[in-house]
């Protein structure tokens, strides 16, 4: 993969609210969640449009110097039943999409199944809304991005107790873990969705994630009060068929919200990630020897503003990090060397995030979920 | 890095000193206030026996993922709403414990004030004066000090801890200068004395020679000041054991949660118990210009039940009908969400909570617009607001002080109490 030749194919609008998460399904869907508890899906086209010229300039407010090759194609179905924001997105068989809210759910959406009921979405209808607002200013409402989609509803619900904000499967797919503002981190079965195992932790579970072998597991800990001594951050290593806790690494993270976590395919190494809004280049990823708890490389720069999440390339020898400087970065998990940056911070102190990302299962395709409402997809250079 | 302003922080004893070294700025000749003018005013309010506490939210707290939401809009936010004990009205699903007791509430959603930042709206929503006007206004406490504490109680009449307000007493003199404690109700080191009871009170009989002999030498009001702080340190050391909640805390920490705010609420309603006039217990973290929900969420898992607590625990020790508690901060937070998750400051419209103490319960004043970005109706003001507080604890809200030969009152002019608040 030549990760130095990666070409922004589309840039797909949404900007209802922000765009929170975000699943490849396959190599050709790309499925997005956004604040509302909205879910969309796409179908990625095998012979594009290349994009017009006044279209390509279309995203530039939110990627700046980064023009699509391809005319964004339009949503092919909603996924309806979630009325909170989605968090994290994960896919499995190359036909399950799993969702986790802040309505207290995990929701399991199957894209064989029919989706009969169709409705119509305007993909800008923020951009409308916000030039109506302020037409004193003599700002022209854009023309409406209309398209006409099928609802489906949530295949299989699993009900929670809080807000679910960390969630991720096993290399195999064959189990998940989701954590949530209750304390309560919880390991299923992904394909029956029946609980295997769950324990408490303090505070609230940030970030999740589950070891390939399924014996471990890392849960960060938050509770984000700031200046009161009441607040807690926390990271852990536990065993996951017993719930106990291996390896206490709070005192090596001090004070540091860890956003995201990862275990890479073999499961040789943890990758965590700072989280929250970090103080300037802060937002680090760090590896860790999952056997010993032991902190083994940093990754610099970090992400400006904090770091949102991780995702291991399946060449195993790299990893990609996304952060709230609307920058995706790929590093070289042998030399901790940046390989490439995709995107461009978009100036300010702060100025949007990149919430989330997922590449397709070959790692030739890379999903980004932008806060500004967009889903843009990469393609990285054979 | 939090996405929190650090205002600046003062000390205690730089707001005692300010009261007193007023007049070296030229602004205004301090004459605490004009005693003579006031103590029969003083004498009525103490019969009534009344007492405020002040939860102060120190960076601002959101109205809209409060006490004003809006489901539904653009500046909704993710909390949802539950019902409550008033008929009609919602609040946020993290303060269930409120939504039982809101019957005992009076709400105001229509809060709108002049200082939008910290230092400026800590001291405006202390005083109800902006900070401008060069003139030493007294905070709040210190005027509810004056006007309901006892002279020659043990205990101080203005208690605070935690993140507060930092005004100081003002033209009303060091007297009814705060007291500062830790919330769990750590004393500052000074009540420790570090001689015996013998040695401790010919040494004191000694400084107060001396000091009656510097007095004469200078009028100075800094002598004064130091002479008032040391009396009430001696006072207080006769009452120090009421500051320690070791006991009692672990039966009522379900009550209040476990927080150092819950021990706060607990320690305050102790204090009013036994007679100190004016408790403010501060409950920081709201500023929060990135990453609001979670940090609000956090701080409504904390602040719901250590309020509703407080408020469950004076009314089941019969207090709470003399016991005023004011639940507000600096600003509100903006109706926008921006690009940081966060809620920038807000002041066109947004929201107060007074319990108890003579306020009508179940009550919801004002509104604000669908989106909330300003008031919709019956806006108040700070003067507004404090004159409801003082006319409810029995305090004239147009009592006259003079500063040197200048005329000054408790609220400006044209305030007026909310009627519709009041039982």
């Amino acid at each position: 993969m030549n990760f130095e030749k990666a070409t922004l194919l589309w840039s797909m609008p949404w900007d209802a609210d922000w765009v929170s998460a975000v699943s490849f399904i396959g190599g050709k869907h790309v499925a997005a969640g956004n604040n509302r508890g909205e879910i969309l899906l796409w179908e990625l086209p095998d012979a594009p449009e290349t994009a017009p010229a006044e279209a390509a300039q279309a995203p530039s407010d939110a990627d700046k110097g980064e023009k699509p090759l391809h005319s964004a194609p339009p949503p092919a179905r909603q996924f309806v039943g979630h009325s909170n924001v989605i968090n994290r997105l994960v896919s499995a068989e190359d036909r399950w999409l799993i969702s986790a809210s802040n309505d207290h759910t995990i929701r399991y959406w199957d894209l064989n199944a029919p989706a009969d009921a169709s409705a119509k979405v305007i993909l800008n209808a923020r951009a409308i809304d916000e030039a109506a607002r302020s037409k004193s200013s003599g700002r022209k409402a854009p023309p409406p991005l209309a398209a006409e989609i099928r609802t489906q509803p949530a295949a299989k619900i699993i009900e929670g107790q809080e807000w679910i904000v960390g969630l991720a499967l096993t290399h195999d797919q064959s189990a998940l873990i989701a954590g949530d503002d209750a304390g309560t981190v919880t390991i299923y079965d992904r394909a029956a969705g029946t609980e295997k195992k769950r324990w408490q932790i303090k505070g609230w579970a940030y970030a999740v994630a589950l070891a390939p072998d399924q014996k471990q597991a890392v849960a960060s800990e938050r509770f984000p009060l700031v200046f009161d001594s009441d607040k807690h951050v926390g990271l852990k290593l536990w065993d996951a068929t017993t719930g106990t806790m291996q390896h206490d690494l709070s005192k090596d993270f001090k004070d540091m919200k860890i956003g995201a976590a990862a275990y890479s395919p073999d499961g040789k190494v943890l990758a965590i990630g700072r989280g929250g809004e970090a103080d300037g280049n802060n937002g680090k990823v760090f590896l860790i020897d999952p056997a010993t708890g032991k902190k083994q490389r940093e990754f610099t720069p970090g992400h400006l503003n904090g770091l949102t999440d991780l995702c291991f390339h399946p060449d195993g020898q790299h990893l990609l990090s996304s952060g709230r400087d609307t920058v995706v970065r790929v590093w070289n998990l042998a030399d901790g060397k940046l390989v490439k940056e995709l995107g461009k911070p978009r100036g300010g102190q702060f100025k949007d995030w990149i919430h989330a990302i997922s590449l397709s299962p070959d790692g030739s395709r890379l999903a980004t979920a932008d806060m500004a409402g967009f889903v843009h997809v990469w393609e990285f250079g054979s | 890095m939090n996405g929190n302003c650090r205002g600046p922080e003062h000390i205690s004893r730089r707001a005692l000193l300010k009261g007193a070294l007023a007049t070296t700025a030229g602004v205004a000749v301090a004459n605490w206030g004009g005693l003579f003018s006031s103590q029969t005013i003083a004498a009525e309010a103490q019969k009534r026996g009344k007492r405020c506490i002040l939860l102060w939210m120190n960076g601002g707290a959101s109205q809209i993922d409060t006490f004003d939401m809006k489901p539904g809009r653009p500046t909704g936010g993710p909390f949802r709403e539950i019902k409550t004990k008033v008929p009609g009205y919602h609040m946020c699903e993290y303060l269930p414990r409120m939504a039982v007791i809101a019957d005992r509430l009076g709400i105001i959603r229509s809060m709108r004030t002049q200082s939008p930042d910290h230092p400026e709206g800590i001291y405006q929503m202390h005083t109800c004066y902006k900070q401008s006007e060069r003139m030493p206004h007294p905070e709040l406490g210190a005027m509810i000090a004056k006007y309901l504490g006892q002279a020659d109680a043990d205990l101080p009449s203005f208690v605070r801890m935690g993140p507060t307000g930092n005004t100081g007493s003002g033209y009303l003199g060091p007297r009814h200068e705060p007291f500062s404690i830790d919330r769990n109700g750590k004393l500052p080191s000074f009540t420790s004395p570090y001689l015996l009871p013998a040695r401790e009170e010919r040494r004191n009989e000694l400084l107060l020679a001396m000091e009656a002999e510097a007095k004469q030498a200078s009028a100075a009001d800094v002598y004064e000041s130091h002479r008032v702080a040391k009396e009430r340190a001696w006072r207080l050391l006769r009452a120090k054991s009421l500051f320690d909640t070791t006991k009692e805390w672990p039966s009522h920490e379900p009550l209040y949660g476990a927080s150092e705010f819950g021990r706060g609420c607990f320690l305050a309603r102790k204090l009013v118990e036994a007679g100190v006039p004016f408790v403010e217990v501060g409950q920081d973290n709201y500023d929060s210009h990135a990453d609001n929900f979670v940090c609000h969420k956090a701080n409504m898992q904390v602040l719901d039940p250590a309020w509703s607590g407080l408020l469950i625990d004076l009314e089941r020790t019969g207090q709470l009908e003399d016991t005023l508690v004011v639940w507000m901060g600096e600003v509100g937070r903006t109706p926008t969400i921006n690009n940081r998750a966060g809620r920038d400051h807000f002041i066109k419209g947004w929201t107060v909570v007074l319990a108890g103490g003579g306020i009508k319960g179940g009550v919801v004043y004002g509104s604000t617009d669908a989106d909330g970005s300003d008031v919709a109706e019956n806006p108040v003001s700070e003067g507004d607001l404090f004159a409801t507080i003082y006319t409810t604890l029995g305090i004239n809200p147009r009592v006259k002080h003079f500063v040197g030969t200048r005329p000054v009152w408790a609220t400006p002019e044209g305030s007026q109490p909310v009627k519709e608040l009041l039982a």
